[in-house]
This record gives structure tokens, sequence and C-alpha cells, in this order.
């Protein structure tokens, strides 16, 4: 009964009707597309939908994180304990790095009031596990464990231990996608510091390189360079580590010069994750006193470089 | 009528929807057939159900929705599978089943080139080789699925 339906149907009404369904079906799909691809028309659409599908997420997520648990309370006494000697140590060593560099933030500080520039703010930092999902690869993505129940905001920055991972794209209640800074569709403002050159790094496709395509030719920037995040546009917070200058290309007859920029970050080796929890909007209320705090020091960029250092000197 | 009500349609599915995006090691990742369209095409030969294109659009966008793929092209490349089947359906459905596969093979070879094009769009560059695993396993373990699904299929719908 319900085999022959189709067969019906076509010869009622002609295959004729089957690709006008066809060009009709594909042509919303593409549309949409299009849609997705431009601008921010179908982000409710999708937020809304994602939310629907959250399950199917937990429950990929949950044998796997499950296995883990177990494997995690399985593993040899011994092993442990060399391991927590081992943190042990290097707690100690980070301990005895940060009171140094808490006489520096003091000493910073100090020095900004004298100089009657912005306190720079204090942010927060949400550790997070990666979720066991795998993405389309050709969209650098990845979910982690936290949502909006954790506080989660569109637009926060994650980061590892080394730098700059991405920034939060998508909250789900207990989940949330994170767009990461390798994406094709990614560009982040950066400041290229010895030199303190402002320029904007694009993603490349590959997990573990930016692409700097709009340097002056006769820009001063070396291979080793440290690349951070500069602020502008106020959705990271300014001096985050992203990577080093890796090459640099002056292509006779291009506009511009070209950069490659290893990333930091590890991301094939990490498990947790930080998520910056920006105060409040990130857009709204830190911008104008950023940008003009970046164009005050636009002399000095020796003190926006003070926590890479803090980051570096070991 | 029996089919219809079979609960193994949408438990197959779901199941499918969940290897899509079950994280695989890396070696392997290459290899995950599209399971979404070798089911569908599945209950469309046999059973007749999910031959609506419309179904075919509202399985593409979930699968988008998961893997965070654009919203649509999942749904392009099934819409366009589920539309030859329609077309093709009473010749592929009394084939042996090597030759079952082959055309399935064919039908997941034609969704790649789609979604070739729509990166190819996107400018994203070209992908290496293992881009064309997907339908060659898709192939080869078409006719063992196609056997477990008709077996779970008769036993659930008695």
């Amino acid at each position: 009964m319900a085999g022959l339906r189709p067969r019906d149907r076509n010869a009622l009404l002609g295959a004729a009707d089957g690709t006008a369904r066809l060009i009709f079906y594909a042509l919303v799909a593409i549309t949409l597309m299009a849609l997705d691809s431009r601008g921010q028309y179908v982000d409710r659409i999708q937020h809304a939908a994602a939310s629907v599908i959250e399950p199917l997420f937990l429950a990929v997520d949950l044998p796997l994180a499950s296995i883990r648990r177990l494997t995690r309370n399985m593993t040899a006494r011994q092993q442990l304990l060399d391991r927590v000697a081992k943190l042990e140590l290097d707690l100690m060593q980070t301990r005895a790095e940060v009171s140094r560099s808490l006489d520096l933030r003091e000493e910073n500080a100090g020095l900004r009031d004298l100089l009657g520039a912005t306190r720079r703010t204090v942010y927060r930092f949400i550790p997070a596990e990666l979720a066991s999902i795998d993405l389309d690869p050709f969209a650098h993505r990845i979910m982690v464990r936290r949502g909006q129940r954790d506080g989660i905001l569109i637009g926060m920055p994650v980061m590892d231990d080394l730098g700059l991972i991405g920034q939060v794209d998508q909250v789900l209640g207990k989940l949330s996608r994170v767009i990461l800074i390798s994406d094709p569709d990614h560009a982040l403002p950066v400041q290229i510091l010895p030199q303190g050159e402002r320029t904007i790094a694009y993603g490349s496709g590959s997990l573990d390189e930016l692409r700097l395509n709009d340097l002056p030719m006769n820009t001063r920037i070396n291979e080793n360079d440290l690349v951070v995040t500069s602020g502008l546009g106020g959705r990271f917070p300014s001096g985050l580590p992203v990577g080093r200058v890796h090459s640099i290309e002056r292509t006779p007859g291009r506009a511009f010069a070209t950069a490659r920029v290893r990333t930091l970050s590890n991301m094939d080796r990490n498990r947790i994750v930080l998520i910056i929890q920006t105060p409040g909007e990130p857009e709204l209320e830190p911008e104008p006193t950023k940008v003009a705090d970046e164009h005050s020091e636009q002399t000095r960029p020796p003190s926006s470089e003070q926590s890479p250092e803090a980051g570096d000197s070991p | 009528m029996k089919q219809t009500r079979s609960p193994a349609l949408p438990l197959s599915l779901i199941l499918a929807l969940l290897l899509s995006i079950f994280p695989l090691p890396d070696v392997v990742a290459a290899w995950r057939p599209h399971w979404v369209a070798l089911i569908l095409i599945y209950w469309h030969i046999e059973s007749g159900s999910l031959h609506g294109l419309g179904h075919a659009f509202v399985l593409g966008i979930v699968l988008d929705l998961m893997t965070g793929s654009l919203l649509g092209q999942h749904a392009l490349g099934l819409i366009i599978i589920n539309f030859l089947v329609a077309r093709y359906r009473n010749r592929i459905r009394f084939f042996p089943p090597w030759q079952q596969a082959l055309a399935v093979g064919a039908l997941l070879f034609n969704e790649r080139i789609v979604q070739l094009w729509i990166i190819g769009l996107l400018q994203r560059g070209w992908p290496d080789w293992s881009w064309w695993l997907p339908p060659l396993i898709g192939m080869l373990i078409w006719p063992w699925l196609f056997l477990m699904l008709d077996a779970i299929r008769w036993r659930t719908s008695r």
C-alpha cells in the first residue's frame, strides 16, 4: 500500500511535478546557505533549533564521558602519585612567578594612576571540558561542556594555558560551541609586540596557523615576534597571547605583505579550556575606553606588554 | 501498512544521527560513511516511507545543526539523493545486492560532488583524497546494512 504511493502520484501528476519540487527545495536550501554564510538572519532560528537538538549531543557525549571517568578511576596509584608530585612542583613554581607578577601588577596600577590612564580590568576564568563530539571538519568549531547555566555568553574569548583558542559562538543549556581563531571565517584584531603594529589575523583553515594578509610592505615585524590581541573591537581583552610570527612574505607586485603565524595554543592536546568571563555586555561598555586607551599609549607599547611577558618568562 | 508503523524507522534514524557526530580517532574519522543518507536510501527503496523531498530536507537541516555545517548544506545533498531514488526506485529495488551497492555508491558519490561544489563556493580549499572515502565505505557496507535492516524490519513489524 505505502509502497505504491509515490508511483501513483508520479502516474497522476507526471515527473515534472517531482522536478518542480526538487527545484523548490533546492532553492530553499541554497537560500538558507547564502543567508547563513552572509549574515545573522538565521542565527535566531539556528539557536532555537540547536537547543532542541541538544539532547542528541548529550546522548553522544554521555557514554564517552563516563568511559573516561572510569579509566581515570582505574589509573594506577603510583602513576597518580607521580603526577601529584609533578603538579605540586609546577604549582610551587607558578606561585613564585605569580607573586612576582602581583608585585608588577601593583606597580603597574600605580603607574597607570600616575598617568591618569584607566585601570586594566581583571577577568575571571571558567574552566570548561571539551565534549566529545565530532563536528564538520571544514568549519573549525569545538563543543565545550559549559553553557547558559554556567553564565556563558556569546562572544566570550576562550583560551588554554598557552594562548587564545577562539570565542564562544553559540550557547546551549549545558554545552556551547566555540569557533576557533583558525576558522577561515574568523578575523581577530591583533598587535605584533616589539613594534606594536596592529593588524587583523585571519583563520587559515589549518589548525595551528593564522594569516596576516594586510601588512604594509615596509612592515618592521620579524620572525618569532609575539602576536597578542589588540583589544580593538571590544570583543577580546587586549594582551592575550595568540601566536608567533612564523614567516613573512613580500611578493613583488602585491599591495600588502603577508605573514603566517603559528598559534601558541595546543588544540590537539587539550582536554580543558578556559573561558574568559568578560564583564557584562562585551561590546557596549568597555570598547570606548579601550579604544581611547589604545590611542593614548600608541607610542608606548611596553605598557601593554605586561601580561604576555608574565606568561612568557618561564 | 505494517512497514510504516515499525519503530525501527525512527530508531534507525536517531542512531544514524548519533553515529554522524560520534567521535572517532583521527585515523578512521575520514572513513565515516554518510549514515543518514544510507538509512534514508534504505527506507525509501524498501518501504517507500521517507519518500518526500520534505523528509530529506528536514533530516538534512537536523544534520546541519548537529555538525555545525552551513544550514542547508547537507539538506541539499539529501534532497538530491531522495529525488534520484524516487526516480529510479523501481529499478534499484530489483537489482541484485552487489548492483544495488553500486547504485548506492553512485548516489553517495554524487552527494559528495554537491558538497564539494558548496565548499568550493565558500573558498575553503580543495579537500585531500580522503574526501572520496565515505562513498566507497558506504558502498561496501550497503549489502550488510541492507540485510540487517531487513531482518530488523521484519522482526519488529510482526
